[in-house]
């Protein structure tokens, strides 16, 4: 066991640091919900980014701290999936990718050259036509929504392929959602470190030390969870990991709103970016109780229900 | 970052868990309900004996000192297989995690002599007379005084909860020498020394665990001393940085929930409403098991842990806390006593978020020094 980067991984967070410091700050003018930025989706295919889970030395351990590191920017692009998902097809599949879960909204699915369409136990591939999409503007989740209008051709996945998909989506998730609670945590520390009330800052009433520490404790976790899976590419750790996910976030997204007061509700503060990115993931692959089923069918050797 | 065991560590393990199949007696079970019931802590004297023999009892000392320089890692392995078998070594796991270690660093020569070869050979059993009535969390208010009388010290005063305290043969004693947190002096004191008392507190805990202890005039020579006057505080924080991932409860825990499982299963009662729960409870052990190997990594690279033993403690304290939930709502029939093994992790895993430092003093630590929030007025 090693909890400490590898020279490897120590370059990528270097690069990573150096290039998140170009989106680190959203737009002053900027009041809405989806900040994406094509520019920071540029950069990271031209370097190559999208391809690191591939490279031996580095691994989808690296591109799920590569995940993790990108998630806590304002500014999002369609990641989590192509550096962690797309590599362990054997299929050539143009991103953006996007997701489509028994019909449901997804993420990214209006510009997305390919389409996940998961529908009850199948997993199919799909590509579709600008026509089969329809962009969901008014969503209130921090990513570019949209859903299927079409009907483009889904080429089902053999079973095994289509459980390696569960499993990558699940360590997506989970080191996505490391990097948003590690975000919303920060902000809503040095929230309460300024905001004054009663004569002193809000973050030395116990209440919320205790609260915003628990948090903290939450944050961690996943982020190890997600790595480990990531590592391991177990089908039990990537469940365990996705439960540990959405569960914390239920938490966590709660509590950081709390204790931003009306401040979070805006969307001045960025809170919000980080908290209904969380809120779009919380539903994935049947949410926790979908998570928990998988935890129970490959760490207890439960039947699926 | 790698996640995987050497081949040395994983057959450290398989060797940990053959001499505990070797050693435990058929009616362990039975032996190990309440951590320091009289047949557990006897059974753990002649236990550790048989660990120190076959080098498995103090394999992270020094050779100096009868162990072989083993990294960290051997040493949390080992508690981790010694604690998911309900932890046959008794309380002398404390003198392997750390008393033996404190007073490595900080013993006289004469004291070094005198205790450290008998920890060795898993002979000796001490307590740590830290708390006392007016003084838990705040540990730095104690009472306890040690009065210099001559060429002795004088102490008198009371402990509570005291593990181990009826077993003991020594105690780590903090008292006061003078006033404030630089007035705090640690005693070596043998418990036969005229003027201890010790009483048994009946707990949920089970059967002689924890213990007052009482100290009327009681006699001990400077030599007693460890360290400096005032030092108590320098040590013991030193001393509890080894103890704080020093148990590793999420093993028992995980453990415990999945021999559950398995019963829940056996007789067709786990579904998806059950498998939940437990599913939840089992992300949380992993987390805590995984923020207790990161701190024994950085132990191992001679790094002593900060705030961050605070989370994973507290990580901890959330993962024994969902599995003792689920046992009592879903096997209720171990609390009655139907499964010992059960019966005897509830009893240990109850008090996960207050012995050894409570859940919210370790929430405090990682407000103020984890996340830098601005300090609570005084
Ligand atoms: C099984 C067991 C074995 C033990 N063994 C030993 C032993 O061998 N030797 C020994 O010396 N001691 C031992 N202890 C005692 C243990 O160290 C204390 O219980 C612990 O330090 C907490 O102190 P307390 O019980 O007095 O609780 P208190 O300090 O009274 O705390 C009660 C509650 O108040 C909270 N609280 C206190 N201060 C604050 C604060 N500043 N901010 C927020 N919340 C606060 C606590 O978190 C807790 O929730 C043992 C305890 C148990 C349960």
């Amino acid at each position: 066991m090693d909890f400490a980067l590898n020279d490897d991984q120590l370059a990528v967070e270097g690069a990573l640091d150096k290039l998140a410091e170009r989106f680190a700050t959203s737009p002053v003018d900027f009041h809405g919900f989806a900040l994406v930025s094509q520019e920071l989706d540029n950069e990271l295919e031209e370097s190559q980014y999208f391809e690191i889970a591939a490279i031996p030395e580095m691994g989808p351990l690296s591109a799920a701290l590569a995940v993790e590191r990108l998630a806590r920017l304002p500014y999002t692009a369609e990641i989590a999936l192509s550096m962690l998902v797309r590599p362990h097809l054997d299929l050539e599949l143009p991103r953006p990718i996007a997701v489509i879960e028994n019909g449901r909204p997804g993420r990214y699915v209006a510009s997305a050259k390919t389409l996940i369409v998961i529908d009850g136990d199948s997993v199919g591939i799909a590509h579709p036509t600008p026509d089969d999409v329809e962009a969901l503007p008014d969503s209130l989740f921090a990513y570019p929504m949209g859903r299927l209008t079409g009907s483009p051709e889904v080429t089902p996945l053999p079973a095994e392929q289509a459980e390696a998909v569960r499993n990558w989506m699940r360590v997506a998730c989970a080191a996505e959602m490391a990097g948003l609670l590690q975000a919303a945590v920060d902000a809503t520390v040095e929230h309460i470190s300024v905001r004054k009330q009663f004569g002193r800052p809000i973050g030395t009433f116990q209440a919320l030390r205790h609260r915003i520490a628990e948090c903290a404790v939450l944050t961690g976790g996943v982020r190890w969870l997600a790595l480990k899976a990531a590592w391991s590419g177990d089908a039990g750790d990537a469940a365990l990991a996705a439960l540990h996910a959405q569960d914390s976030a239920t938490r966590v997204i709660y509590d950081v709103h709390q204790m931003s007061g009306a401040m979070g509700m805006t969307l001045e503060m960025d809170l919000h970016l980080w908290t209904y990115r969380m809120k779009a993931l919380i539903s994935e692959l049947g949410g926790r109780s979908g998570q928990a089923q998988a935890v129970a069918q490959h760490c207890f050797g439960a039947s699926a229900a | 970052m790698d996640f995987a065991w050497t081949s040395e560590q994983e057959s450290f393990r398989a060797s940990v868990r053959q001499f505990i199949q070797d050693n435990l007696p058929d009616n362990w079970e039975h032996i190990a309900h309440g951590p320091a019931s009289k047949e557990q802590s006897a059974f753990a004297k002649q236990f550790c004996g048989a660990l120190a023999e076959a080098g498995l009892l103090v394999p992270h000392w020094p050779e100096r000192w009868g162990g072989r320089d083993a990294d960290p890692w051997i040493a949390f392995i080992l508690a981790e297989e010694m604690w998911m078998a309900g932890e046959p070594r008794g309380g002398q796991y404390m003198n392997v995690n750390w008393i033996g270690p404190t007073l490595m660093l900080f013993g006289s020569e004469a004291q070094q002599e005198r205790y450290i070869p008998p920890m060795a050979r898993g002979e000796t059993i001490w307590c740590q007379g830290f708390s006392e009535p007016e003084s838990g969390s705040d540990l730095a208010s104690l009472r306890t005084r040690a009065e210099r009388v001559g060429d002795v010290y004088r102490i008198n005063g009371q402990k509570i909860w005291t593990s181990y305290a009826g077993d003991a043969d020594t105690c780590f004693l903090l008292a006061r020498t003078s006033q404030g947190k630089g007035g705090i002096s640690i005693f070596l004191l043998p418990m036969t020394t005229p003027g201890i008392t010790v009483r048994d507190i009946p707990s949920i805990i089970g059967e002689g665990d924890i213990h007052e202890v009482f100290f009327d005039d009681v006699e001990v020579p400077e030599s007693a001393r460890l360290g400096e006057e005032g030092q108590a505080w320098e040590i013991v924080g030193k001393a509890l940085s080894l103890e704080r991932v020093g148990i590793p409860r999420f093993a028992l825990a995980s453990k415990t929930l999945a021999d559950a499982v398995k019963l829940l299963q056996s007789r067709g009662s786990f579904g998806p409403g059950v498998a939940e729960q437990a599913a939840k409870a089992h992300a949380a052990c992993e987390a805590a098991r995984l923020y207790s190997y990161s701190i024994i990594d950085q132990r191992a690279k001679g790094i002593i842990a900060g705030a961050e033993a605070s989370v994973g403690r507290f990580a901890t304290v959330i993962c024994e806390r969902l599995v003792s939930e689920f046992v009592v709502e879903h096997v209720p029939e171990a609390i009655s006593g139907a499964h010992p093994l059960l019966l005897a992790h509830h009893q240990r895993g109850i008090v996960a978020g207050i012995a050894s430092g409570a859940a919210e003093i370790q929430l405090n630590l990682i407000a103020t020094q984890f996340l830098e929030l601005p300090r609570e007025p005084r």
